[in-house]
């Protein structure tokens, strides 16, 4: 069976496909979708591309995440949660791990996050740390964030304190999109 | 129908005088952003020739006021500070010597014009990028400019700690980045040359 791309009901066709039987209700749909997306992005939801080693083994070295803007709306970050950090904007954001809360005191031995002079206990570290770091206490609105990766040198670790300000969001998905299989874990 | 192609018209008429005075008469925040731009591009190279080393390293100073200071905080050196177009010079050189490519990009560049609209600030995320390198390094910074002649040029440039923390002994710990090999590469160029290089209290 052969298709005319000439007849008629195949050009019909084609335009239904391509602009809808109704090509007002289209654009409408359009512009509608364009400033949804757009909203969704601005408040809503934040694509990130991931790149770099601090967050394995938890978040591969590549891969598309999202950041929730509206996680901290009502409540501020949580121990445990994967953030986004902004620098000067939201073009490259650092993704950490929230370890300590506004007022602790918090300080690495052997390896081991100590809170207030207790250990954290830290299930997702998968590999042996051993970075020891005098205690610091955090002032008000400030939360103290490091990545998952300890077994890399401290001097190669960009971690430490942060404002309230600077946290966009809470890191959406646990595990990164369309990762390289080369890319661990 | 004739009226509403009228006011069409007219919209896209007033569009296009604003437009044109928007692109023909920037205002001062917008040529701040348009020169950091160029300078992001100056210093940025790809295997260049001698000749065009030295000319591209002359080139990134015409960007900067001739006491430019430059302030870091380098792992187990503390705060330190570049002095002068000339240390300035200096690393724009050793980075093209020490490196076969390198990449800057000046990414949400935030300005803030001063009351005397002669001086101003941007505050922005430096990206760079070395030739063969698969990771890129960033670092927040805040650029002070001062209009000079006409021209914009910076006269401090200081590294914002986005995430900071103090260590042990050696003042302020921070990530080993590009922007701390430079700066450290100015230093190690310049300490053995003169003494213009300050060396603030470690914090």
């Amino acid at each position: 069976m052969a298709t005319d791309a000439n007849s008629p009901r195949f050009a019909g066709w084609l335009r239904a496909a391509v602009i809808g039987r109704n090509p007002r209700r289209t654009l409408v749909r359009i512009v509608v979708l364009v400033i949804a997306v757009f909203l969704a992005r601005a408040y809503v939801v934040l694509p990130i591309k991931v790149s770099g080693p601090s967050m394995l083994p938890t978040y591969a070295q590549d891969g598309i995440n999202f950041v929730n803007r509206l996680s901290y709306v009502r409540s501020g970050p949580r121990r445990g949660d994967v953030v986004a950090i902004r620098l000067a904007g939201e073009s490259i954001m650092y993704m950490k791990r929230v370890i300590a809360l506004p007022g602790e005191t918090v300080a690495f031995r052997n390896g081991n996050v100590i809170i207030d002079g207790e250990v954290l206990d830290e299930p997702y570290l998968k590999k042996p740390c051993d970075w020891d770091r005098d205690p610091v206490k955090l002032e008000p609105g400030q939360y103290f964030v490091v990545g998952d990766n300890r077994s890399m040198r401290q001097m190669d670790h960009t971690f430490g304190k942060t404002d309230r300000k600077h946290i966009v969001g809470r890191i959406l998905l646990c595990k990164n999109l369309f990762a390289s299989p080369a890319s661990p874990p | 129908m004739q009226k509403s192609l009228r006011l069409a018209g007219l919209a896209a008429l007033i569009g296009l005088l604003i437009w044109g005075w928007w692109v023909f008469f920037p205002g001062p925040e917008r040529l701040i952003r348009k020169r950091l731009q160029e300078l992001a591009t100056v210093a940025s190279f790809s295997n260049e020739g001698a000749v065009a080393k030295a000319y591209n390293a002359k080139k990134v100073t015409t960007y900067f006021t001739e006491d430019i200071s430059i302030t870091a905080e380098i792992p187990g050196r503390g705060t330190q500070t570049l002095q002068g177009i000339d240390t300035l010079q200096q690393v724009a050189m050793g980075a093209r010597q020490n490196w076969s490519g390198m990449t800057v990009e000046f990414l949400d560049i935030h300005v803030t014009l001063g009351a005397d609209k002669t001086t101003a600030t941007a505050n922005l995320t430096g990206k760079l990028t070395l030739a063969g390198e698969r990771d890129f390094s960033v670092q927040e910074f805040n650029f002070t400019l001062k209009k000079v002649g006409g021209t914009w040029l910076i006269e401090r440039v200081e590294m914002v700690k986005t995430l900071s923390q103090r260590t042990r002994s050696d003042g302020v710990l921070r990530c080993w980045s590009v922007g701390y090999r430079l700066l450290a590469l100015g230093y190690s160029t310049h300490h053995s040359t003169t003494p213009s290089l300050h060396q603030p209290t470690p914090s």
